[in-house]
């Protein structure tokens, strides 16, 4: 009554062959998972596809599971079960965090993981937490697997590597060694609302020098980003905190923010520097 | 497109083009009146629904993909103690203005009550994020709530 | 006869000493339907295929000449009707509330970007959509203007030709001798401060259904605040009587002023399409529809010099006020006028020079907004009071002490308030309560020992006329009557926004003035059926739209009271009516209130009444702003504490102490709920909320997910119980003043001084993003 979707064919196959049959076969087509990015970019006519695949009956693409090298997440497990998952709690407590701010109950009930990734706006939460974590997409097509660095897997905005004929089925995340952690996500408000930075910092400390460090960021460019510069400064360095506060600077070099509705590029880049500071503190545990 | 599901307990059947959302369907065909339209794109809670005891956004679900599914609004919950025991809370602790917000923020508290008996402040402030109330400031509509805390 | 004289009827319920129901949290009669969805609101009316259905075709240019509107293809959709525009307009099409300045349907000309200029009427939703794509307008483009300052020096480019100038509308205000007043200042403190648009974002967003019956009448379900007015409204565009047009209203799911101004003509515009098809019409907004038409809370900026004498008295203030009204004035000139006469904040101020500018640019209307103009000028007094006590180096309450209003004194429109002005016991009271100076002297050693994190404590005190500004008419009345069963209805053209006035104080006063059990009281609300009551707006829905109830519940009273005493054998004093039971305090013989109503149809006792009441008002001088302005004021005050990140800028506001001076407080918990709604509303207008405009003037976040209101996280739920201090008006029902709006009102200003407070920067600005912070603390 507000909107009218456009029409559309409707699947919904049954299982994944049929998936990948489906779109092998269909052109201008969209998946539809937890929907809740998809129905309003088709209201606002950002995307108008003739066809629709529904992917909501392939219950082999929900699950959590961890074996000896990975934690797996099914593509299509709901943002919700992502939080209530005791092994994404203790194992990847930057994912859990991230999805924790993200939206709201009801749409955490829907939304999915996939989507999120695949859906590819540069504010996307999950991206900063898989991105440190150096997380594998498998995706599948009618011709097979392959795996994507989720670094490699984000173009620009809405745009992945995915090929027309493939669907992202799996997040495969080595599992961490011991390691410092910290979140941040600052929004126009508390909660419910999107990204205008969100950071997820990781760290491997051995006797009181940064062994490992990885940080990413969304909202600060075209697509998430890591901030290498200020990784490679920090590598092997003592922690330190004048050190720390040299090298959350660099993120400008790794960054491109624009102004928008949301916030300005300046203060963008303000926050980056600052959240980095703030995580870094946090991870390696010492006082800013 | 046929599609079979639950509603409020009674099983029903209706014959939807694919793109009609939830919403529409449980206003126009079934007369819940109950499930609000707001914005009609998933960030005001005022069409929430339970899909199997769980809320969601009636507004970002396509009729078809509930088949199959067990769909609760309000109106199926008139004889449920848990949910008189919210509502009486709610009228008491004066957490009911305008009104056009209630019967989603009723519904994500119930769906919460039914996973924890004893939720604390955080729970519920964290539940209740995506029901958006621009009268009461919320504050009694958190007094109603923890009130009720058995 | 005497007995049945509004003013003594007032004043001798006004003396109550006791009461049975008035001032008890009575719950709502409303609250269980709402929570199990069986309150209608407007859209569950609508029946599709069965009613046409309305999209409106919106202006995509600030400013530009219609040469042609071509729906010559949207006609051959197989579902539309027609597609209406300004020249299909039977009456008049001239629909501004201050200036005729305002067409239903743009005429000519667009205003902005978001104006109104077709309806199509479909059948279906799906061919209304199509079609509104296949509407072409070919405009010619004129600049357009969006700052006010720049729109009121040229005269080269004209929004109005018709005006001559970009400034609409001037007020002004001269009190005394200001030259005088600040050479006897030795603390002079000047500022400019500027507030932003604000969006009501009500959950429900306008509509209207437009049915037409068989005598050529048009039945209105609409969500105006005013049934009267859009009966006005839509008699005046379709050129027919207004006892042809009746308006309904159901529950309405917020308006804050916002469907004042819109709701009316959401109405008109249905109606234009039933009336001229002779079908039933069904026009909804979208929210982004609602968002980039409706008119908003005032954007504006105000030049602000204050003196003080060295004992800390207020001697001068020179005010300039600019409003940036938008492409129509709307109610602009009213809320201007009510700025400007509330420019001196409650406080005494000898000498004054006030002036007002209403001015158009090529942006969305100003409009009605809780406050209506004065949360912005109020935020600039205050934030004058605070810079004033730091230069004095006095505490800001003892300043505010020193200088508030007092019984006797006069306004700073010459205009002596008599009665009713409690505002120096309010701030009195609220100090001690909340142990003012205990709490800022801690928080300045807090800050001392906190590096990123800073706190602060800040107050704002305000006052708000009750009633319509000026000498401008106001009045109250309903109907009453009580069906033979001893049921009663009430007939109000009151409406029920959410804030509880029909369901809850209404029934407590009839139930207190006729004795009769409270679950009998039935309120029919918002109704032209009922006499015009005025409008649900100004915090007057009790202070004055229950006036007219009292009245009349009090005229049937005094029937009953003597047809009790001839049934009881005693004299009419000596009557009690209580909760039903009808007895002689003396000998205490008793009858039910049931028998006693029978008694009163057998015996041709009348039980139904109107309670006309016509508010008495002085006058007032335009030419130099001096004499009358309201015939009584609410006083509120509100104390922050806040909690400022100067690493990212953010602010959280972590618990507000409440207090109110307005009269008899009728319902407490309803009264808690607007203090707290409002404190609410004003946290997310300063720290969250802000219209953002595209190079076309638009409105780039015309929808929740990036114009953002708070959720249950942004908000304070620590807000301590309110300090009342019960400063009875005499008119006002039980003494009753009015509330709706007044939490609001000081809100800006109370954030703005706990935050310069806490930085120890003075905040001129809103609103306070993280990003404004940062600035203001120049770490961006």
């Amino acid at each position: 009554m507000f909107y009218v979707l456009p029409r559309f064919n409707y699947y919904r196959p049954n299982s994944l062959d049929e998936v990948l049959k489906l779109i092998n076969e269909l052109e201008n087509y969209k998946i539809l998972a937890g929907g809740t990015d998809l129905l309003i970019d088709m209201r606002i006519k950002r995307y108008t596809p003739r066809n629709i695949v529904d992917i909501n009956r392939i219950n082999e693409l929900q699950y959590i599971r961890e074996d000896n090298e990975y934690i797996r997440i099914g593509s299509l497990t709901r943002l919700q079960d992502i939080i209530e998952s005791n092994i994404i709690r203790e194992k990847l407590p930057l994912l859990y965090n991230a999805v924790y701010n993200m939206a709201s109950w009801q749409i955490r009930n829907r939304a999915t993981i996939g989507g999120n990734l695949c859906n590819a706006s540069p504010a996307a939460d999950t991206a900063p937490p898989l991105m440190v974590y150096n997380a594998k997409l498998v995706v599948s097509s009618i011709n097979g697997s392959r795996e994507i660095s989720i670094l490699d897997f984000f173009k620009g905005p809405r745009e992945t590597d995915l090929r027309n004929n493939e669907l992202l089925v799996e997040i495969k995340i080595p599992k961490p060694h011991i390691h410092g952690y910290s979140y941040r996500k600052i929004g126009r408000r508390n909660a419910f609302t999107l990204s205008i930075v969100a950071i997820a910092t990781y760290v491997e400390i051995e006797n009181n020098i940064f062994r490992d460090v990885r940080i990413a960021l969304n909202s600060v460019a075209p697509k998430p980003v890591r901030a290498w510069s200020v990784e490679e400064y920090l590598k092997n360095k003592r922690i330190d905190r004048e050190e720390i506060y040299k090298a959350s600077e660099l993120v400008v070099k790794d960054i491109s923010p624009i102004s928008d509705v949301r916030a300005s590029a300046d203060y963008r880049r303000k926050l980056s520097i600052i959240l980095i500071r703030e995580t870094l503190f946090e991870a390696s545990k010492i006082t800013g | 497109m046929k599609v079979r599901f639950i509603l409020n307990n009674r099983e029903v059947e209706v014959d939807v083009d694919p793109r009609e959302i939830l919403l529409d369907t449980l206003r126009y065909r079934f007369g819940l009146k109950s499930v609000k339209r707001g914005c009609e794109r998933g960030e005001c809670g005022t069409c929430t629904v339970l899909i199997n005891d769980k809320p969601v956004y009636s507004c970002m679900v396509l009729t078809v993909q509930v088949e199959g599914q067990r769909i609760t609004t309000v109106e199926g919950l008139v004889n449920d103690d848990l949910f008189k025991k919210i509502i009486v809370s709610f009228a008491e602790k004066g957490a009911i203005q305008c009104g056009f917000c209630t019967p989603g923020f009723i519904l994500t508290a119930y769906a919460l009550y039914r996973i924890k008996d004893k939720p604390s402040i955080e729970d519920i402030l964290k539940a209740l994020e995506g029901n958006l109330c621009r009268c009461t400031g919320y504050k009694k509509i958190v007094d109603a709530l923890t009130s009720i805390r058995s | 006869m005497s007995i049945e004289d509004p003013y003594e009827l007032l004043s001798k319920w006004f003396e109550a000493k006791e009461y049975l129901v008035v001032g008890k949290s009575v719950t709502r009669s409303d609250s269980i339907e709402k929570a199990i969805g069986k309150a209608r609101f407007l859209e569950d009316y609508y029946e599709p295929g069965r009613m046409l259905f309305v999209k409106q075709l919106l202006s995509t240019e600030p400013h530009a000449i219609i040469e042609s509107i071509d729906y010559s293809d949207a006609l051959k959709l197989t579902n539309i009707v027609g597609v209406f525009t300004a020249k299909n307009i039977p009456g008049i099409n001239n629909v501004g509330y201050a200036l005729p300045d305002q067409p239903l349907l743009a005429e000519g000309k667009v205003r902005y970007h978001g104006e109104p200029i077709a309806l199509i009427a479909s059948w279906d939703i799906d061919d209304a959509f199509k079609a509104l794509e296949m509407i072409r307008v070919k405009y010619k483009r004129l600049t357009p203007i969006y700052d006010p300052l720049e729109a009121m020096e040229r005269k080269d480019i004209l929004i109005h030709d018709e005006q001559g100038s970009n400034i609409a509308f001037t007020t002004k205000v001269r009190k005394g001798d200001i030259e005088r007043g600040f050479s006897e200042s030795s603390t002079i403190v000047k500022n400019t401060y500027k507030t932003h648009h604000q969006e009501h974002a009500y959950l429900e967003t306008e509509a209207a259904l437009a049915i037409p019956d068989i005598q050529g009448r048009i039945n209105i379900i609409s969500c105006a605040q005013y049934p009267h007015l859009a009966q006005r409204i839509v008699s005046k565009v379709l050129g027919i009587p207004a006892s042809n047009i009746r308006i309904i209203t159901p529950y309405i799911g917020g308006a804050f002023g916002g469907k004042d101004d819109e709701g009316p003509l959401v109405a008109a515009k249905a109606a234009l399409v039933a009336y001229l098809t002779g079908k039933p019409a069904f026009l909804i907004y979208s929210r982004e529809e609602s968002i980039r038409i409706h008119p908003k809370r005032e954007a504006t900026i105000i030049e602000y010099t204050s003196g003080v004498d060295d004992n800390g008295y207020l001697k001068a203030i020179k005010v300039k006020i600019i409003h940036d009204t938008g492409a129509y004035t709307n109610r602009g000139p009213y809320i201007l006028w009510r700025a400007t006469m509330h420019s001196s904040g409650p406080y005494y101020v000898p000498n004054a020079w006030v002036d007002g500018y209403c001015v158009y640019t090529n942006k969305v209307p100003q409009g009605s907004f809780r406050g209506f103009g004065n949360p912005s000028i109020q935020f600039a007094v205050e934030s004058q009071m605070d810079e004033l006590a730091k230069k004095l180096g006095i505490d800001p309450i003892e300043l505010r002490l020193k200088n508030l209003l007092r019984p006797g004194m006069d306004t700073i429109t010459g205009q002596k308030l008599d009665h009713s002005v409690g505002v120096a016991d309010l701030v009195d009271k609220l100090a001690r309560k909340m142990e003012w100076s205990k709490v800022r002297r801690e928080l300045e050693d807090w800050n001392k020992r906190s590096n990123r994190y800073k706190r602060g404590l800040g107050i704002g005190v305000a006052w708000h006329g009750i009633s319509t500004s000026r000498g401008v008419p106001d009045w109250s009345n309903a109907y009453i009557k009580i069906e033979r069963d001893g049921s009663v209805n009430v007939y109000t053209g009151i409406v029920e926004i959410g804030q509880g006035t029909p369901t809850t104080s209404y029934r407590q006063i009839v139930a207190e003035a006729l004795g009769a059990p409270l679950e009998y009281i039935n309120v029919v609300f918002g109704t032209t059926d009922a006499p015009d009551t005025g409008a649900t707006h100004a915090s007057r829905g009790t202070s004055i739209g229950a006036i007219g109830v009292l009245v009349a519940a009090a005229k049937i009273r005094e029937r009953l009271n003597r047809l009790a005493s001839d049934i009881l054998k005693t004299n009419p004093e000596n009557i009690v009516i209580r909760n039903g039971r009808v007895f002689d305090k003396i000998s205490n013989r008793e009858i039910r209130w049931e028998e006693l109503i029978q008694e009163a149809y057998n015996r041709g006792v009348e039980v139904s009444a109107t309670g006309y009441f016509y508010l008495p008002k002085g006058k007032f001088d335009d030419k130099i702003g001096q004499g009358f302005a309201y015939p009584a004021y609410s006083f509120v005050a509100v104390a922050v504490l806040v909690e400022i990140d100067t690493w990212t800028g953010k602010v959280r506001v972590l618990k507000a102490w409440p207090g109110l001076a307005a009269g008899k407080i009728i319902n407490p918990t309803q009264v808690e709920g607007q203090i707290e709604g409002a404190i609410a509303q004003g946290i997310g207008y300063v720290l969250y909320e802000k219209l953002e405009f595209g190079s076309k003037g638009e409105i780039l976040n015309a929808d929740l997910t990036d114009y953002v209101i708070p959720t249950i996280q942004d908000v304070t739920l620590d807000v301590e119980k309110p300090v009342y201090v019960e400063d009875k008006y005499k008119y006002g029902p039980f003494g009753a003043k009015g509330v709706g709006e007044m939490a609001f009102i000081p809100l800006p200003a109370a954030i703005a001084n706990a935050v310069s407070h806490a930085l120890n920067k003075r905040v001129t600005t809103l609103p306070l993003t993280p990003e404004n912070v940062l600035k203001l603390i120049g770490g961006l």
